[in-house]
């Protein structure tokens, strides 16, 4: 039989869709989430107070820690309360090695704080899928070809691109489902291409090495090393011999860097408390739309004088960090950071209207076949609900664990993580087992609840759940997402109107 | 500083009703008549314009490198919203416009 392109490209996207779609989702609804990932981080550990502190006050708050506890170490960092955290940490040693504490912003003395995955996990999962070694940002990266291909396809199949650009029509079963999805896409179509490609382009080394094989011979390190323009330094000559000198004053030098670099996030300094001591201060991530990783600014940690830094990009390695910049979503404040939150959340929606378009569009047809498809079509529908209410489930399961399982708990982290895969895993054996409706809407209600009822949780296992305005934060977006699947839920159990006799033939005719 | 960013996504809101109202089918969905061929090109017209405008705020509320990004995500996030309003209050969604001003104002008196 012979195809047209429109035809081969809707059997593309239809099939390609559904197999990449379950983990897009996740990816999606996770990396939306990430976007929030300090807040929840906060959340995550309620024992951090609020902080009043200036850069100032915090840095000698750690100074005085170190000194008194740490007065040997080769290396001391310090990692500044910000906007975002409200967390004051020390530590000793490398980025590597090193070991760090949690101070009480007040007193200065270490704070106890809950071992937890924090809010770095849903992070984590959106680039790895939590699958051993590299596997997993290989798996992504693929994903990430398959949504840029279900895109495309998606563009050259829809018919009425403009024609259909604002139109959505309602409580009209599978046509809902289609302008749902088809909306929802071309509406946000600037952000899927961006998000998407942005995604790939993190990876460019992991993905393509083919370059870098060719001109480094595969060796990372001279490959990173040749990325940094020569340094703008202004190397001054510094005496070999080092003895016992006192730190500089750190007041003046923090000002200087926030001058030229906008907020900080961090001072370490090398060799502390003798003569060829250095300090480097660095910014923090999101003063510009480049994500720049370390780097900052360098002094003498005697003198005060600047040594280097911060260091100009070349062009190329610039675009590459702008482009990476634009998909970690760190500029621009919280008011870019709820767009980022917004767009990623109807990006998952409309990933999750074309599973669900998948399924009502075949349900009337494959209920006369044979047993082996309609046990592979069960599969599909129950890989939906544990894609879509499932993964909501299993996220609100997570921060339950974290405010539930015993503080003192050894291996803390695990067994939050073990909460989050094992809910999932709950939820794909429920959606096996129950009949589809009940299993959409029990999911989904239990998630609602679980959402809307965070704030009970908060008040009923921590001591003071509102000190910090971003905990308040997450947990009234908890209760609007709650309030949304519960929604969701009360629109599954409501009888269905898939089968509007007018015009039967026709919506079959439309949908692509 | 927030009545800009209001002030940007208020523009993309208009920007993109009139777009939208620019086309057939929208049009008589709200006002249950065809549009003539002028008022339709006005309608364009007005919506690119608009459009332009909130481009301006989004430069002034998060600078000029960072405004066109947002100034992406603000026309699809109001496209989105008139979306979810059409079906359900036509009506709301054509005269909340009328409702910007007031509360642009106030935000800008307040801070």
């Amino acid at each position: 039989m012979k195809q047209t392109l429109t035809q081969s490209l809707a059997w593309l996207h239809t099939w390609g869709g559904l197999i990449v779609g379950w983990l897009l989702f996740a990816i999606f609804l996770t990396g939306s989430l990430a976007v929030f990932d300090q807040e929840i981080d906060n959340w995550m550990h309620p024992e951090l107070p609020a902080h009043h502190l200036t850069d100032e006050q915090a840095v000698e708050r750690a100074l005085g820690y170190l000194r008194e506890h740490k007065p040997d170490a080769k290396q001391w960092g310090i990692s500044l309360p910000e906007e975002r955290s409200p967390e004051l940490r020390a530590s000793t040693g490398g980025r590597r090695d090193g070991v760090s504490v949690t101070l009480d912003p007040n007193t200065g003395d270490v704070l106890p704080v809950r071992e937890s995955a924090g809010g770095r996990f849903f992070f984590l999962f959106h680039f790895t899928l939590f699958m051993p070694g590299m596997l997993g940002i290989y798996v992504v990266g693929a994903l990430a070809m398959g949504m840029l291909a279900a895109l495309i396809s998606g563009i050259v199949i829809h018919k009425k691109f403009f024609k259909e650009f604002f139109t959505f029509r309602p409580a009209k079963g599978q046509r809902s489902w289609l302008d749902a999805h088809n909306a929802s896409a071309v509406l946000l179509l600037p952000f899927h291409l961006m998000i998407t490609y942005s995604g790939l382009a993190i990876f460019l080394v992991i993905y393509m090495p083919a370059a870098m094989d060719a001109l480094f011979d595969g060796n990372r390190e001279a490959f990173f090393k040749a990325q940094d323009a020569a340094p703008a330094v202004v190397e001054v000559k510094r005496s070999a011999i080092s003895e016992p000198a006192p730190l500089v004053a750190m007041g003046p030098l923090l000002a200087k860097a926030r001058e030229v670099m906008g907020p900080l996030s961090g001072v370490s300094i090398t060799n502390p408390g003798m003569s060829d001591a250095v300090i480097q201060i660095r910014p923090i991530l999101g003063n510009r739309i480049a994500l720049i990783k370390g780097g900052g600014m360098r002094f003498d940690g005697v003198t005060g004088e600047q040594l280097s830094g911060p260091t100009e990009m070349r062009a190329s390695v610039l675009t590459h960090r702008v482009i990476s910049g634009m998909h970690f979503a760190q500029f621009g404040g919280y008011s870019m950071r709820w767009v980022y939150f917004i767009c990623g959340l109807i990006s998952s929606a409309m990933i999750a209207t074309g599973l669900v378009l998948f399924t009502v569009k075949r349900r009337r047809k494959y209920a006369s076949e044979s047993r082996v498809a309609q046990g592979f079509y069960h599969v599909i529908e129950a890989l939906n609900v544990t894609v879509m209410a499932g993964l909501s489930l299993a996220c609100i399961a997570f921060l339950w664990g974290n405010h539930l399982l015993p503080v003192g708990m050894a291996e803390r982290r695990d067994a939050e993580l073990t909460v989050f895969f094992g809910v999932w895993g709950l939820s794909l054996v429920h959606a096996l087992l129950r009949p589809r409706l009940h299993a959409w809407r029990e999911q989904l209600a239990l998630a609602g609840v679980m959402c809307v009822g965070l704030p009970v949780l908060s008040l009923l296992t921590v001591n003071q759940p509102w000190a910090l305005h971003s905990r308040m934060g997450v947990e009234l977006t908890a209760i609007v997402l709650g309030g949304m699947l519960l929604w969701a839920c009360w629109k599954v159990s409501q009888p269905q109107v898939e089968r509007a006799p007018r015009k039967k033939a026709a919506v079959l005719a439309e949908g692509n | 500083m927030l009545a800009n960013y209001f002030a940007a996504w208020a523009f993309a809101y208009i920007g993109m009703l009139a777009l939208c109202q620019g086309l057939e089918r929208h049009y008589k969905q709200v006002w249950n008549k065809p549009p003539s061929v002028a008022l339709r090109r006005i309608l364009r017209t007005a919506g690119w314009l608009s459009l332009a405008v909130s481009f301006y705020f989004c430069g002034l509320a998060w600078g000029w490198a960072m405004g066109p990004i947002g100034w992406f995500g603000l026309i699809s996030l109001s496209g989105f919203t008139l979306l979810m309003l059409l079906p359900y209050r036509a009506r709301l969604a054509v005269w909340l416009p009328l409702g910007f001003a007031p509360v642009w104002t106030m935000m800008s008196t307040l801070g």
